[in-house]
Formats: structure tokens, sequence, C-alpha cells
């Protein structure tokens, strides 16, 4: 075998370190050019004692440099990659982290005390009540005596008998069809000013369907003091719409009807699939009906006790599923009520 | 109520270029919301206080007041007819010399009954008449009755035709009925009747269900020559509960139930004579007789624009006031402090003065009222406890990684019986929507565990779900808050798979007690509906205040669970819970002094109870015993090495004085006793210190 040239051999070399990747190329290499018996410098050096004494002085000095040179070279890259290579109690920190287990707020929760805490920013009092009612609280005291035909608007769940109630009062009869009830509860035990939220479970006798569900949540609001107007209502409404939706949402006041309250209101927002424009979320007529409203009627604050010409009032309910269908991007309601964790989970914590 | 968008506008005087869609729009702003626009029909939905707005004169009004067609005043006209719409003084009725059936009244029930006979040719009504009660959806029938339908779409009050010829007497009275009589309707179904129902009868018999059907035996036939037409004022109060108890609900009762006009009655009459005329179809034959024993004085009602300015917060000017109620029909008047208005007898709505308010602010408009802010005058009070527990206690549960469900209050009976302590303590709901949802939930966790098992069948096997909430039984209801879990206890590729057992819901019922300062203890009880026995544990405080434990398979898998699946489930009553839980408690200063531990390892009896074994520990006193501060079992095991029927346990003892550092040798002479006592009272062998 003829020997390569010196400067042949370190090109050779070097190009061959260049495409060296791991320690076993390296090894190879090393094997390849300073093995004592096949080593391509080797060769060379062997190859020398042929040569005439001029170029064995010449050529065994470049060989001897050649062979240093790659040496250090080696060494250099061996050490290089050991000092990359992985400890050996190296743990994969690819594989999943152990998490502790956390579980999310309900979303109707999430909506809830979101308008909750819209509202306990504006100095209201967050009150609840029994979810069994007497007639008195959820009918009558409303200015709905018996078979007024407002009630047709609530169709009602009654018990098969009558439950007492912890307070000692009337015995239960029905399931209450709204938090309004909660209006009187507070203003019997209450003097003004009256600034309260009523969240809660309420029950009607209704379909089950993609939009209705014979239970839902509804917050019940109840402002009472000298004073109190329509204005204050729409004021506060606003501010409700602006923080709940984010930004300036346009809203705005129909008439409507509830027997107790007089002017009664519903107000709608702009809808925000659309921008206004009309779309099948909003039925194209550009708004959305959020709630329904109105100046509390004389005879509500005559049935508590109050002074219907000193005091002015007045009242909201909204429902939750409605915000929270909203909110969501959700098109069944029922999907509130089956706890399917793939849903569930998908809201934020 | 269908209209014809061309009837209100004939009615409002509006110019004929107005389109349905306009006239949607502007009624739809005062009030009426529009369900749909089919060609020149708006279907409006009318409110249950607007029973005025169940005519066309009525929606004219409205439009006429909301387009400000006209004057004050001027109101709602019948082009061509002496007749002006039902919120305007009543014209008198013709005179005419006899009538020739006999009217009267026997029940407050009936405030008022009018009638008027005519000779009639039956046969179909001109096609523009039927077109718009179709329009309207009614049926047209003959031109007899298809008059007596128009005048109630257009005035809204309803009427009925009684063939003279088939009416025994004649003679019709309003009457209640006696219990046990018995009418076939108009729809040929047979009616029992009883006393609290109000009827019309002739001398030998019911007639019809008054405000509500006719009878058939009177009704208008191709034969017909000679009728009697009425228009009579019912209690909305009678006609609603009798038309619910037979099950019929009629455009009559819609508009009786709701109030009808009371002054109407001899109108309504003067016009079906006038249409009969109209299209050749007959002439009146009698002169109106009018039964109204105690003629309704129209209300009179004061209204103050400080009043009208505090409500909605913004002053309307007096000549919009004026406008607005002249055009509806109320008689406005000048008064010292604001006006006098009188109410017509169609607004059976108006009563008071916040009334009148609405009506200004309706056709004004609330939506230009001005936004304001409610001053806030005192502090806010905080809100209820029970309202800060539930957030306080879901962030405890959603952090113990439990998922929160909302489930529904009631079930099936057969999802609640297995977890009612009695299943006669269950509450029934009278008027169920269907079985599914028949009784009051006596428990949280059949609704969770039907939740559970939604998630299961759907392939997600490790589900942890809580829900706050009512139960309810016979004696009330109840706060509650519930979790079930099911799957492994760890997923991590790290662990081994184990599933879930009664420790974990038991761990989660220790969390929240002792989070909220309350000593929880566990014992077994056989009183647990629902759970397996041995694997049930009560929970209690001073008293029981909950359960944790495995569910009953048999139950579980009733409900569609797969076999083989443990689920443990736990529940607590919050009325233990008490305050919010986060208000400041005094806390004890820290340890100045070190603590010494010692291990303790033992086996005893497997049937002893760590309650036991504990209390053994504690039982001793004197000396390093009384700086015992806590014990802890750290290790229990069955199996190779400990005899059959032991148990080897391993408890972690922490000593420490509150004044000095305790001596090992002072400790060592505590522990001495301690397994004296474990010896004795326990038959304990001890392993190892």
């Amino acid at each position: 075998m003829s020997a390569l040239s010196v400067d042949a051999l370190r090109s050779r070399f070097q190009a061959a370190l260049e495409a060296a990747r791991t320690p076993a190329d390296l090894k190879t290499l090393r094997d390849e050019f300073l093995s004592r018996k096949h080593g391509l410098v080797t060769a060379l050096v062997k190859s020398i004692a042929s040569a005439t004494p001029d170029e064995k002085r010449t050529l065994g000095a470049a060989s001897n440099a050649l062979k240093q040179e790659i040496e250090a070279a080696l060494d250099t890259r061996e050490a290089e990659a050991a000092a990359s290579a992985p400890p050996k109690d190296a743990l994969d920190v690819t594989l999943p982290g152990r998490r502790p287990f956390l579980g999310r707020r309900h979303p109707l929760t999430q909506v809830r005390e979101r308008v909750e805490d819209i509202f306990l920013a504006m100095g209201y009092q967050v009150i609840e009540g029994p979810e069994l009612e007497d007639d008195w609280h959820n009918f009558e005291a409303l200015n709905m005596p018996a078979e007024h035909p407002a009630r047709d608007m609530q169709d009602t769940l009654y018990l098969a008998s009558p439950v007492p109630v912890p307070d000692g009062g009337r015995a239960a009869t029905l399931l209450r069809t709204h938090t309004s009830g909660m209006q009187i509860r507070y203003m019997e035990t209450h003097e003004p000013p009256v600034r309260v939220i009523a969240p809660g479970r309420v029950y009607r006798r209704d379909q089950f369907d993609a939009t209705h569900t014979p239970m839902f949540t509804q917050i019940e609001g109840l402002v009472v003091d000298e004073g109190i107007s329509l204005g204050d209502l729409r004021g506060t409404l606003n501010g409700f719409a602006e923080q709940f939706f984010g930004g300036r949402v346009a809203t705005r006041f129909r008439p409507s009807f509830f027997p107790y309250t007089e002017p009664s209101a519903e107000l709608d927002v702009e809808c925000q699939g659309c921008a206004g424009k009309g779309c099948n979320l909003c039925k194209h007529t550009g708004w959305i009906e959020i709630l329904g409203c109105g100046m509390v009627h004389p005879a509500v604050f005559e049935a508590v006790g109050y002074d219907s010409d000193k005091y002015t009032g007045f009242a909201f309910g909204v429902g939750i599923e409605r915000l929270a269908l909203r909110l969501y991007g959700v098109d069944d309601i029922r999907m509130f009520y089956e706890n399917d964790l793939r849903f569930l989970e998908q809201v934020a914590l | 109520m269908k209209a014809p968008a061309s009837w209100i506008r004939e009615l409002a005087g509006l110019p004929t270029g107005t389109s349905a869609e306009d006239i949607a729009h502007r009624i739809a702003g005062v009030g009426f919301e529009v369900a749909s626009i089919e060609g020149d029909t708006i279907d409006f939905e009318i409110t249950a206080n607007r029973p005025d707005c169940l005519s066309v004169c009525g929606l004219a009004r409205e439009a006429a007041t909301a387009f400000e067609v006209r004057g004050p005043g001027s109101g709602v006209r019948v082009p061509g007819s002496s007749v002006q719409g039902p919120t305007q003084p009543h014209p008198p009725p013709p005179k005419l010399t006899h009538a020739d059936v006999s009217v009267s009244i026997d029940s407050a029930l009936c405030a008022r009954f009018s009638l008027a006979t005519a000779d009639v040719t039956v046969g179909p009504s001109p096609a523009w008449l039927a077109e718009r009660l179709t329009a309207c959806g009614v049926r047209p029938i003959n031109n007899i009755v298809d008059v007596t339908n128009y005048v109630m779409l257009e005035m809204g009050q309803p009427m009925h035709a009684y063939d003279i010829a088939k009416v025994a007497g004649p003679a019709l009275v309003a009457r209640q009925a006696v219990a046990g009589e018995t009418l076939t309707t108009l729809d040929g179904q047979q009616r029992t009747l009883d006393a609290s129902m109000l009827v019309i009868a002739d001398r030998d018999q019911v007639v019809g269900i008054a405000g509500v059907m006719g009878g058939a035996g009177s009704e208008v036939s191709s034969s017909t020559t000679h009728i009697a037409l009425e228009a009579a004022w019912f209690q909305g109060v009678t006609v609603r509960a009798t038309s619910k108890k037979v099950g019929l609900r009629t455009e009559a009762s819609t508009r009786f139930e709701r109030g009808a006009d009371i002054g109407a009655t001899t109108t309504a009459i003067a016009r079906a004579l006038e249409l009969l005329e109209e299209i050749k179809a007959g002439r009146a034959t009698s002169a109106i007789t009018d039964v109204y024993p105690a003629p309704k004085v129209a209300a009179v009602i004061a209204l103050r624009p400080s009043r009208l300015a505090r409500l909605l917060g913004d002053c309307v000017p007096a000549a919009d006031v004026e406008r607005i109620l002249g055009n509806l029909g109320f008689a406005v008047a000048q008064a010292a402090d604001g006006w006098t208005v009188t109410v017509p007898t169609a607004r059976v709505d108006v009563a008071r003065e916040a009334d009148l308010i609405e009506e200004v602010g309706r056709h004004w408009g609330v939506n230009r009222v001005r936004a304001t802010f409610p001053a806030l005058r005192s502090a806010p009070r905080v809100s209820d406890a029970g309202v800060l527990r539930a957030r306080r206690l879901r962030r405890v549960l959603c952090g113990a990684g439990l998922q929160e469900a909302v489930t529904f209050t009631f079930m099936e009976a057969a999802a609640a019986a297995p977890f009612s302590d009695d299943p006669a303590a269950l509450v029934s709901i009278a008027n169920p929507l269907s079985e599914k949802f028949a009784v009051l939930r006596p428990s949280l966790i059949p609704g969770l565990l039907d939740s559970l098992i939604y998630n299961r069948r759907r392939g997600i096997t490790d589900v942890r779900l809580f829900e706050a909430g009512a139960a309810f039984n016979t004696t009330g209801e109840s706060q509650r808050v519930a979790w079930v879990l099911c799957g492994q206890r760890d997923t991590h590729w790290s662990t081994r798979a184990e599933s879930v057992d009664l420790f974990d819901a038991l761990g989660i019922a220790e969390v929240l007690t002792n989070g909220w300062g309350l000593t929880l203890t566990s014992v077994t009880t056989d009183q647990a509906p629902g759970f397996v026995r041995g694997r049930v544990a009560a929970l209690l405080t001073d008293r029981r205040i909950g359960t944790v434990g495995q569910i009953d398979p048999a139950i579980a898998e009733a409900r569609g669970l797969p076999a083989g699946v443990i689920v443990v489930a736990g529940e607590l009553d919050l009325s233990a819970f008490t305050g919010d839980g986060g208000s400041p408690q005094r806390v004890a200063s820290l340890p100045r002094f070190p603590a010494v531990v010692r291990d303790l390892s033992l086996v005893v009896d497997a049937s002893l109870s760590a309650a036991t074994v504990r209390a053994t520990i504690r039982q001793p006193s004197g000396g390093a015993l009384s700086a015992l501060r806590e014990v802890r079992e750290f290790d229990r095991y069955q199996g190779k090495g400990i005899p059959d029927g032991k148990v080897s346990l391993a408890y972690r003892l922490t000593f420490r004085d509150a004044a000095r550092t305790l001596t090992d040798r002072e400790v060592d002479d505590a522990m001495t006793v301690i397994i004296a006592a474990l010896q004795q009272e326990c038959g304990a062998t001890v392993r190892g210190l």
C-alpha cells in the first residue's frame, strides 16, 4: 500500500472530523488514523523507512506533527462529547409532569359569581333563600293574587304536600318560579335603603329541550331608597352590561310587563355575534334580550309594609343560563346539566 | 293576537303607505313583542295585563299614539260606522220597541248582561269579512257567527248568538251551575259542571258555559231565522278557573279571564247589528236589553308631575303627557297639582298613578330615559353567610381536585329512594313534567352518581365530581355538599394504577371540616342507605353531619354503571359549617422548643379499630405524656410475616413541651408507659421502636 501524502492525509482527517457526530464516530476516526496496526498515520510513518535521508528528515517531522495534531483534535472532540453526554442518572424531562388534580367551578357558577362580583362592587349584598316557597312570597305579595292571569307566565311546580320551613313561617307549597320572592323576604325583615341581589335555582313546569330546562338559575336584584328612578335602573344595568360583556356594549330598554314592576321593561344588548347587523343568534333583530326589570310596583311595597309614597325602587331578574350560553358559545342549554367532563374541563379555572 | 296591518291602518287612520313592518316595529317599541310577520298579518304577543289589545281597536290605538297621527282625544274610529273604539264614551243604544227574550242575572260573577234580538238569513259571509277572520286565525262558519267573531276581534268583546227557537222561555239567565248539570258544548263534547261555574241557562237547562263556550243545542244553523245576540261581562277569575277545570281555552275565555271591558257590551251589540245590516244578513227586532245592576264608575286618578319625574328620573313635557294619555283614550283634565285622569273601562290594568306613569313612559320612550346611578347612602351590608360559605367550599373542593357539577334538584323516584333514610319522607311534586322529575332529591349523591355514570359511559374512566346545594325531605330543605369519585387515584406514569377507595372520600371530608375548624371523627355505621355495609362511615362532630363510603354496586349498576367499577362518595350537611370559615381565628403562638418524634410499630388484632389504638396511646398521663401533641398512623400492613388475623400498625408520636426542651429520658419513660398500656389494653406486641 502506498502511503498518502501528509497534506492529503490532513485534509482527509479534517473532512472526516467535520463529519463525525457521535463518540462512536470519533472512536472509528481514531482507529482509522492512529491504530498501531493499520492506522493511516502509522502507515505513513512506516513508509518513511524507504525514503531518502533528506526526505526522511522532512517527512519524519511533518508526519510526527500531523500525528500530534490529529491526537489533539480527537482529544478535544472526545472531551467535548464527554462533557455534553447526559449523566447516568439523567431524567427524561420530556415525560409529562405529576399534575395535582385541580377541579374547576361549573360554568354556571362562574357566570353567577361574575355577576355577583359586579354587583358586590356596586355596593350590593348577596342574599339567599329557600327553594321551596309559599304562595305569598312567590306570588301574592308580588301583586299576583290567586287566579291572576300573569301566573300563567310562570307555569308552577307544586309540592304534593306542604313542607315546613326553618323560620316556622308559612309551609312551602311550591318550587319557587323566580328568585323575586327574596325581594319580599328581605323587605319583610329589613328597612330601606335596600341594595341586594338574590341568586338561586328556580323551577318552571317547562318543556325540556335545547332552550328550556325545568330548572334554571336566576339572579334577582332589588334597590329601594328615596328617589330611586328608572334612570338609576338604566344606569345600573348599563354598568352591569359593560362590565359583564366587556367594553362599551350598546343596550336598549323595551317596555314590557311584570306584575310586580310598574313601569316594566326588558333590557336588550347589541348582538355580539353580528355587531348589531342581524344574524341567526339574534333572530335578525341585532339585539339579544338579557333581562327583565322595572320600578317596584307600589302594591309590592304595601305588601311588605313600606311607605310607597316615600320610597321608590327598582328590581331586575337575569337568567344565568342565558348569559352563559352567550359567554361560552353553547347552543344547547342541557349541556350545563349533563356534567360531561369533556365540556366542563374546557372552561377556565 | 294576529291582526292584518291593513285593518290596524284603517282604524288608526294611518297613511296607506305605512307598511306592516313599520306598524310592527312601532307597536313592538311600546311593549308588544312581534312573534312574526307573514305578508300583511302581524302576530303580536299581548302581555297578560293588556286584554284591551286582544282587539284590533286596542292595537290601532297604540299605533295611532305611537305614530302621533292625530291630536289628543281623537282616538280610534271605525270608518263608516257610528261606533267608536271601546275606550271612547259609548253611544246610547238604538231605541227599539220591544225585547222578546227575557234576561236576568242571578250571580255576582256576572256584572252585566246585554242582549238584542234579530231576524236573520243564515249563509256564508262576504269575502272581505271571511278573509279578515282567517287572517286573525278564526275559521269562518256562517255570516251570523262570523259577525260575532268579527266584533270580538275588532273591539275585544266576546259575543254569542243563540237560535231563539231552541231557547226555552225564551229566557236567559246568568247563574251558577247546579253540581252535576251537563252541557254538550259547540265542539260536541259533553261537559259536567259544578257549582263554582258560571253558566247561561234558559228556562229548562244550561245553554252555555259563561265566557268559555256555548252549547250545541242552541247553536245557530242554516235553518235559524231568529237570533239573540249576547254580550256580557263575566268575572275573570271564574272564567279562568272554569276554563282550566273543563280544559277548554277559547278566544272568549282568554279575553274574559284577563278582564273584559264592562263598558263595551251594548256598543258591541250595536256594532254587530250594524254589520248584520251592512252584509244583508239580518236586522234588529228589539231594543238592547241591558241588565247592569251596578254600573261601574270610571276610575279617576291624580297624576303628579313630581311623581312622574321621580319614577322616570326625567321630565316629560306636559304637552307630551297630555297627548299620550289623550290618544290612548284617557280623559285628561288639568288639576292644581298636575292632572286628573279618567280611565276608560277597557283599561282594566290601570288602577293607580304608577300605571299612568308607565303609559307615559311607554310612549314617550323608556329608552330615552337618561342613565343615572343611585347614590349609596349607607354602608353596604355583608352578604349572607351561606353565600360566602358556598363560595369558600367550592374553592377548597376545586383545589382538592374535584370538578363542580350542577345536577337537577328533582329526579325519578327510583334514583332517589335508595339514598333516602325513609322513602316515605321523599318530597313529591304534584304535577311533575314527567316521572324523570317526580321527587326532590333527598341527597346530592344520586344526581352526582348519575353524572358520574354519564361520563363513565362515554369512556371517561376517572371521574371526580362535587356539588353544593339543597337536599329535601318532608321536614324541609337543608344545604349540603357531596362528592363522588371513581377510577384511578393517580394517573401518573410513575405510579401503580390503584382505584380510589373509601379513604379518598374520607380525606375530602377531613380537609373540609379541619379547614373550617371542626373536629371530625369517623365511625362504623349501619345507617347509610345506598352504601356498602362495612365500607361506610358516619361522620361526627358533636353530632352526625354526614357519611362517606363505597356506593352499593347493585344501585350503581341499576343506574347504568358497568360492573366492577368502585364508586366512593361522601356528603356533609352544612349546618355545622357556621360562620364563613374565613373570619380570623385566634392563632396559638408558635412553639419555642423543639419536638421529639418517636415511631412505634405494633401488631394487634385486625378487628381492633385504629380509633381504639389511638385512644389507648393517649390514655396515660403524667410526665412527658402531657406533652404528646400528635399521634399519626403512617403504616398499616397485613400479609407475609404477620400472623393471620393480626395487623401491623406504625405510629408516629410527637412530643413537645411549651416551656422547655424535653430530654430523651423523659420521652423514653413516656413511651414505656404507652407501650405498657398498649400491651395491656390492646394485647399489642411491640415490634420495635
